[in-house]
């Protein structure tokens, strides 16, 4: 063969043209850096990529190829080889598709290897050599080791989040071989845009008529992080008093904002304007949600779960009684640990799970077991439906009350009832004051941390040796119910001893619920 | 009894497809063991009363083919090394002297002694009862225990668990509880019920007219509440839906001239239209134990006050908040009432209703579970 290819198969040995650059691949909710190095050299023309790409990373060679010819550049008549190091990592999703064309026309000598050296790129490209945006984007920008990273256009100030003034976003990959190549400019820098926050809760609280009791529990468990379980019959007002409880949790703080942010990125979920994730985030999935969608998992790719995507936020488990014991049941290590280690025989990864958790059910499969002789269910059947919650799982939650459908006339009066803004300020006051402890919320206050800042005064002390001697506590249920009566005491006036007042409130947001129903 | 009629009679009672009006007529003519070898011999024992429905041909062939094992020896030896007692008509507890319907053979397990006292009532309802109902069967159970009255029922989920449950609590040293089941006593049913039958089997007494090993069928339990009707010498419905067991109990109780009575529900509730209508039909309420004692010509004093027990006087021992206080016991004395309502009421601030509700459970007055203010202690 004559041209290009015969001038390099010389016998000098030197002119076999490698080129490399920065790239990265999502692990569990975080992105992992990857050098892509392209040999191309002599052999039968043909494409291939080594190290352990997966079906939709090994799609990479057409889309690559057709990206090239339609961008109006020149495939190299070459046996190119494509590496993506480090070789032991599995390599899923398109985002390294813009790194391996580079390579490709870098071997090729159509862009200086040297520019490549810089610069690192995570995009899927289209046949017409368009560049897409790729799920988690944030981690995957946070990876990649480089000083300027080349991303789509669309999502691009995502990347911008995590690494401002070093994100270029391009919309096709002529544009970033001509800015490398010095025919244009480089892609332009994403700018972080500010976005104002605190636009505001969607739901308010304003809207809840009358239940003073389940207001009580929202208010005080927006306070303390505690779980919260509501019982209650259909239309008594639960996933309408779930919803508000986003409202009156505080902004995230930045690490939690970014690892938030991270996921939903990964996860494709939508991210607010300006890319970072300020709010805590509100995940309500359906019952019928298989275990690994709850969790996280996956065959291929290990991808986080409904409970990973509640991270710093709320997951609510709208008819707990409906799901399956089995799902039910894998939420208790991670309500412990606030985190879900998730192992496959491909890949094993760490995701951060630590979510409040809110959930509602009927009383009885009817529904109806609240109104008395109204309820359909037979005696087996509502004990069978109260025997669904494990008592680990229902010993997880701290505020547990019924809920009752406010009165008819409740519901038409024009009474403005207390809003959001007013209780999350309630909330924001003694959040701080749980800061000071060193802890993010009274929830996550450890035994030794209680018996410093929960100390019982005498006749708190009184009315906790009644309760236990009554069997109404256990030990591990005491430590609870104190984390809850430091919430009602710093809601009130951060009183540095709980007193009984503050200690009874918690004992009866605690109470055994009404499973099973009244009738 | 010898242990030969014994022996036959088992080996009667265990013949498949028998019931007690079978039984019943197999055993009008003759002694048992005549019943037996006419059967060994293919003949009907029966010549002069007529035949109960469904005795057929087809039946009669079964019966003898399954009599001339000759197993009545081994049954025995497996009734006695089960701990089952036998009761016949000669024995001196035989409770049903008169009846029309008697049983002709009792199993039983626990202490035979529970049928040596002199008063006995039943006390039954559905088994999808309101926490209300399960309050008040185990209400009047205790009482009437207290009270030497021997309390019977049907050991079901739902009322008869409750009574049952009751009466044990009462713990009266010679009074003590009979559950009357459709099954073979080594069938426990419903399996729900299985620590409640251990503790009548220890504490009490369980009879039964169906030998070991007898399923729990459908057919089984009309007959046992004929004998719950049998046994007693009033029957008290605490709930009942329109139809139900309890009300078949109650028409067995008004052929045997057994006094009926009610407990009177709210017309809102679908689990009390059966007993409210036996109200209507003329039966005698039941507000409290007394009401029963009274029917039974008893002396109706002997109840004693018990802790947590709610008198009209509530001024003794008001805890604080006298006011919450007051309206929360009136509230729920009509029922379970939620937090909300009691704050609607009351006009005040949900933590002091809380406050208040925390401290009269404290003082054993009520119980909360969940939102929901019930009357009366701890245990649902």
């Amino acid at each position: 063969m004559a041209g290009p290819l015969g001038e390099r198969s010389g016998l000098l040995g030197v002119d076999v043209v490698l080129a490399s650059m920065s790239s990265a691949v999502v692990l569990g909710v975080e992105g992992h850096p990857v050098r892509v190095e392209v040999h191309a050299g002599n052999g039968l023309p043909g494409f291939t990529i080594v190290g352990l790409p997966d079906a939709s990373c090994r799609e990479a060679r057409d889309r690559v190829r057709a990206a090239i010819l339609s961008s109006g550049l020149t495939w190299p008549m070459e046996r190119v080889t494509v590496n993506l190091a480090p070789s032991d990592v599995r390599k899923v999703g398109a985002g390294l598709d813009l790194a391996i064309a580079l390579c490709v026309l870098a071997a090729s000598k159509q862009v200086d290897v040297e520019q490549l050296a810089r610069v690192g790129a995570v995009a899927e490209l289209g046949l017409d050599g368009s560049l897409r945006p790729v799920k988690g984007l944030v981690g995957l920008a946070d990876a990649v080791v480089c000083t300027d990273l080349i991303v789509a256009e669309r999502g691009a100030e995502q990347a911008a989040v995590i690494r401002p003034g070093s994100v270029r976003a391009a919309s096709c990959l002529r544009q970033v071989v001509d800015g490398l190549r010095g025919d244009g400019p480089l892609p332009p820098v994403v700018e972080v845009s500010e976005v104002a926050v605190g636009t505001g809760p969607v739901f308010d609280l304003a809207d809840v008529r009358g239940q003073p009791m389940a207001r009580l529990a929202l208010e005080v468990a927006a306070a303390g992080g505690h779980h919260l379980l509501m019982v209650g019959s259909p239309g008594s007002g639960k996933t309408m008093l779930a919803s508000r409880l986003v409202g009156l949790l505080p902004d995230l703080a930045p690490d939690d904002a970014l690892l938030a942010t991270k996921i939903h990125s990964v996860a494709g979920l939508g991210l607010p304007a300006g890319g970072l994730l300020r709010r805590p985030p509100f995940r309500a999935p359906h019952h019928t949600a298989s275990s690994v969608a709850l969790i996280g998992g996956g065959s291929s790719a290990i991808r986080p779960g409904e409970i990973s995507m509640a991270h710093a936020g709320v997951l609510f488990l709208d008819e707990l009684g409906e799901f399956p014991v089995a799902v039910l049941e894998a939420l208790r290590q991670p309500l412990e640990d606030g985190v879900v280690r998730i192992s496959r025989s491909a890949a094993s990864a760490t995701m951060p799970a630590r979510f409040q958790l809110v959930a509602a059910m009927n009383p009885c499969p009817c529904g109806e077991g609240t109104t008395v002789g109204s309820c359909r269910c037979s005696e087996a059947a509502r004990s069978r439906y109260a025997r669904r919650l494990s008592a680990p799982l229902l010993d997880r939650f701290d505020l547990r009350i019924d809920v009752l459908a406010p009165d008819a006339l409740l519901l038409l009066t024009e009474g403005k009832e207390e809003p959001s803004v007013e209780v999350a300020r309630r909330v924001t006051e003694a959040r701080a004051v749980s800061a000071d402890r060193g802890v993010r919320c009274n929830a996550a206050l450890s035994s030794s941390q209680i018996d410093q800042f929960a100390s019982l005064d005498s006749s708190a002390r009184a009315l906790a040796e009644r309760a236990l001697r009554a069997g109404e506590l256990s030990g591990r249920g005491l430590r609870r119910v104190r984390a809850v009566a430091r919430t009602i005491a710093d809601l009130q006036d951060a009183r540095p001893q709980i007193d009984a007042q503050a200690l009874s409130l918690a004992l009866s947001l605690r109470s055994k619920p009404l499973l099973g129903g009244i009738s | 009894m010898n242990d030969e009629t014994l022996a036959a009679l088992l080996e009667i009672v265990h013949l498949p497809g028998l019931g007690p009006a079978r039984a019943r007529w197999l055993l009008s003519e003759g002694e048992p063991q005549q019943v037996v070898m006419a059967l060994r011999q293919r003949r009907v024992p029966v010549v002069a009363a007529e035949a109960p429905t469904g005795v057929t041909r087809a039946l009669l062939e079964k019966w003898f083919a399954a009599i001339g094992r000759g197993t009545g020896r081994d049954l025995l030896d497996a009734h006695r090394s089960a701990g089952i007692m036998l009761l016949g008509p000669d024995d001196p507890l035989w409770p049903f002297t008169d009846d029309p319907e008697p049983p002709v053979l009792l199993f039983g397990l626990g202490c035979p002694d529970a049928l040596a006292v002199p008063h006995r009532v039943a006390v039954v309802g559905t088994r999808r009862c309101t926490s209300v109902g399960r309050n008040v069967a185990a209400r009047l159970g205790e009482d009437l225990a207290a009270a030497g009255v021997c309390v019977v029922s049907g050991l079901a989920l739902g009322i008869d668990g409750a009574a049952h449950r009751g009466a044990l609590e009462a713990a009266h040293p010679s009074c003590r509880p009979v559950a009357v089941v459709g099954a073979g006593l080594d069938r426990i049913y419903p399996p729900g019920n299985r620590a409640l039958w251990a503790a009548l089997a220890d504490d009490g007494l369980i009879l039964s007219e169906a030998p070991l090993g007898a399923p729990p069928e459908r057919w089984r339990f009309p007959a046992r509440n004929r004998l719950l009707a049998g046994l007693s010498s009033a029957v008290v419905v605490v709930e009942s839906h329109e139809r139900g067991g309890a009300l078949l109990t109650a028409d067995e109780a008004a052929e045997r001239g057994v006094v009926v009575l009610a407990v009177p529900g709210s017309v809102r509730s679908a689990a009390s239209v059966g007993s409210n209508g036996l109200l209507f039909d003329g039966c005698p309420p039941v507000r409290d134990v007394d009401d029963i004692l009274a029917a039974l010509g008893l002396d109706t004093s002997p109840v004693p006050a018990r802790s947590g027990q709610v008198s009209s006087d509530w001024s003794s021992e008001m805890p604080r908040d006298g006011e919450i206080g007051r309206a929360v016991l009136s509230e729920a004395a009509t029922g379970p009432v939620h937090v909300d309502t009691l704050v609607a009421l009351s006009g005040q601030s949900v933590t002091s209703v809380l406050g208040c509700v925390r401290a009269l459970e404290d003082a054993g007055r009520i119980r909360l579970e969940g939102g929901w203010v019930h009357l009366g202690g701890s245990t649902r």
